[in-house]
């Protein structure tokens, strides 16, 4: 068994020093701070949030992650943050606690997010409120570790937020598996669904939860018996070692992506799925097939 | 405790069935380490050694006088300690970690604390039946992502091979009596006796009917039994320990030790080689007078 021992890489040397007091965030540079580095020490800008003013009024970064600027209005967004919400989110989750009439959802947030079970729809599309007898089987739907993509529909007085999963795209996630990367790395995008040409579908969660999996087969919105079972299933369709492969592929360019802290697509990950074609799998884990693959990607989306 | 639904537990089990795991790898694939030592300069010896994208442990190894046990044959001994930094996962805030650190310093001790470990005890003794050296290991787990135990071991390992302990001078008295004085120079401290023994952990979670080495925190999830074995590089068994509450059939279990047998050896080459490179480097270094630098919290991660 070969395993390979590296030794530690010394950070590049970067040259994001060359504005200390100045203030050129309109020249396109991404302009990157450090907790207590000086952003600017001109009066006439505000401090916004991720800053703080000391005494001569000069705005400083509390946290470390790219500077914004709206007209006067400096905030500096962090690298590494908890997932915040907003209306509209698609998001991937992780049931963590069944409750009276709702669910907890793990998303990656400050605090859990709240499914409620008026919020869910019956499997088949039946149209009705939810009863009593519903409440009592809660888990048949959804039970405690299970997956779930679902969208923020609102937000509760204390700030957690509220989802639902109406619609024939949300539904109980199976056939595959998660890879989490930075929430800032996924864009906001048309859709979130997407069905590669290498026959994998993702679920690009805001949250910075992605599924990975085979699709699944059947049409939800069919009132059919055996698809009416599938919508809560826990059950996996057969995955032949082909398809497994492919998923294994797309996961490990994800986190390849990831890795080099490059903006997350369909796009992106459909050209380093194909860069990586020419390595085993096992080998995107490797350092320097990461750095060849990412390259050749981003170099293949500025060719566009 | 962390959950995982039917679905993720039933692809990851065939996926170890069909020895293709959730990240490509087999069931017998080791993901990179990442390996520096020396990088604590308080301590006589340290190791930092990161695992994939995640596990990271840093040991430290101090040597301290202390009185010989009178029932000891005059032995000097070894102390574990590991402890889960609560900044390495979320389940171990507050007291969170208290069991995992209790499991993790008894694994540690009852394979460095005894003879197995390979270490010459007696050499550790400075002057009979009154002074010893005593080596504490403290282990410390910064990030967690699967199979501590192991990175534990290869971690204590590199941290004693860079260990250096402190001539001592021992003046006779008279009647009996003994005096000894520890000298300060840094040339003359020397590594401890026996540290190509010192065995290293190997463990394998069973999921399913299969079994894998270095799990991911999804697949020890889905752990039914682990059984850690430590092999030393003549690939003897050092200790064996059973985790997790599944059981495990005598068959897979001889041929789960076998298996350990061997890449424990291997692993253990090749660590090896990788350490006296490393030494190689720094001697070199020093004797061309250039400047050491370790990046120890400096590196890229």
């Amino acid at each position: 068994m070969d395993v390979q021992i590296l030794s530690p890489e010394a950070p590049s040397k970067s040259n994001s020093h060359k504005n200390q007091n100045a203030m050129d965030v309109d020249g396109g540079d991404v302009q990157l701070v450090m907790p207590g580095e000086t952003i600017t020490s001109d009066l006439q800008f505000m401090r916004g949030h991720g800053t703080y003013l000391d005494s001569e009024s000069t705005v400083i970064s509390s946290v470390a992650g790219v500077v914004e600027r709206v007209n006067k209005l400096i905030s500096v967004r962090a690298l590494k943050a908890r997932y915040t919400g907003e209306i509209g989110d698609i998001v991937v989750g992780r049931i963590t606690e069944v409750a009276p009439k709702r669910w907890k959802v793990n998303v990656n947030g400050r605090q859990d997010a709240i499914l409620m079970l008026s919020a869910i729809s019956l499997p088949g599309g039946i149209q009705r409120r939810k009863n009593e007898e519903d409440e009592l089987q809660m888990r048949k739907f959804f039970a405690e570790g299970d997956m779930v993509a679902a969208e923020v529909q609102a937000f509760f007085v204390d700030g957690a937020i509220g989802l639902h999963t109406r619609g024939h795209q949300f539904s109980k996630l199976r056939n595959g598996s998660l890879v989490v990367v930075p929430s800032a790395l996924v864009q906001r995008c048309k859709s979130h669904f997407h069905l590669l040409p290498c026959g994998v579908h993702l679920v690009l969660g805001l949250n910075g939860y992605i599924w990975v999996s085979k699709p699944v087969i059947g049409n939800p919105e069919s009132t059919d018996e055996a698809d009416i079972e599938r919508t809560y299933s826990n059950k996996n369709d057969i995955i032949d070692d082909a398809e497994r492969e492919s998923i294994a592929r797309v996961c490990n360019c994800l986190r390849a992506l990831a890795r080099k802290f490059m903006h997350i697509n369909d796009t992106i990950i459909i050209y380093t799925y194909e860069a990586s074609l020419k390595y085993p799998v096992k080998d995107l884990l490797k350092k320097d097939v990461v750095d060849s693959i990412t390259s050749e990607a981003s170099h293949k989306l500025t060719m566009e | 405790m962390p959950y995982l639904s039917q679905a993720e537990r039933d692809y990851i089990t065939e996926g170890v069935q069909s020895d293709l795991r959730a990240d490509g790898r087999g069931r017998l694939d080791y993901r990179a380490l990442v390996l520096e030592t020396g990088i604590i300069s308080q301590a006589n010896g340290s190791a930092r050694v990161r695992l994939g994208d995640g596990t990271d442990v840093l040991v430290g190894v101090k040597v301290e006088i202390d009185q010989v046990e009178p029932d000891a044959d005059n032995v000097g001994k070894v102390v574990c300690n590991v402890e889960c930094s609560p900044s390495a996962s979320q389940q171990f805030e507050g007291h969170g970690a208290d069991d995992l650190n209790n499991e993790l310093t008894q694994a540690l001790q009852r394979v460095l604390g005894g003879p197995q470990c390979g270490i010459n005890f007696e050499k550790l003794c400075i002057i009979k039946g009154q002074q010893c050296w005593i080596v504490y290991i403290d282990a410390m787990i910064l990030d967690y992502s699967g199979n501590v135990l192991d990175t534990i071991f290869m971690a204590t390992k590199a941290a004693l091979f860079n260990t250096r302990i402190p001539k001592t001078q021992i003046q006779d008295l008279g009647d009996g009596e003994f005096e000894f004085e520890v000298l300060d120079d840094v040339e003359d401290a020397e590594r401890l006796d026996g540290i190509e023994n010192i065995p290293i952990g190997v463990t394998l979670n069973k999921i399913g009917t299969g079994h894998i080495i270095d799990a991911s925190p999804l697949e020890e999830l889905c752990t039914e039994a682990k059984l850690t074995i430590a092999v030393n590089k003549d690939s003897q068994i050092c200790g064996i320990q059973k985790g997790a509450e599944g059981g495990i059939e005598p068959g897979l279990m001889s041929e789960m030790i076998q298996t350990a047998k061997r890449i424990g050896q291997s692993l253990i080459q090749q660590l090896d080689q990788k350490l006296q490179d490393e030494e190689q480097q720094v001697d070199e270094k020093r004797l061309n007078g250039e400047n050491i630098e370790k990046l120890g919290f400096f590196a890229m991660v």
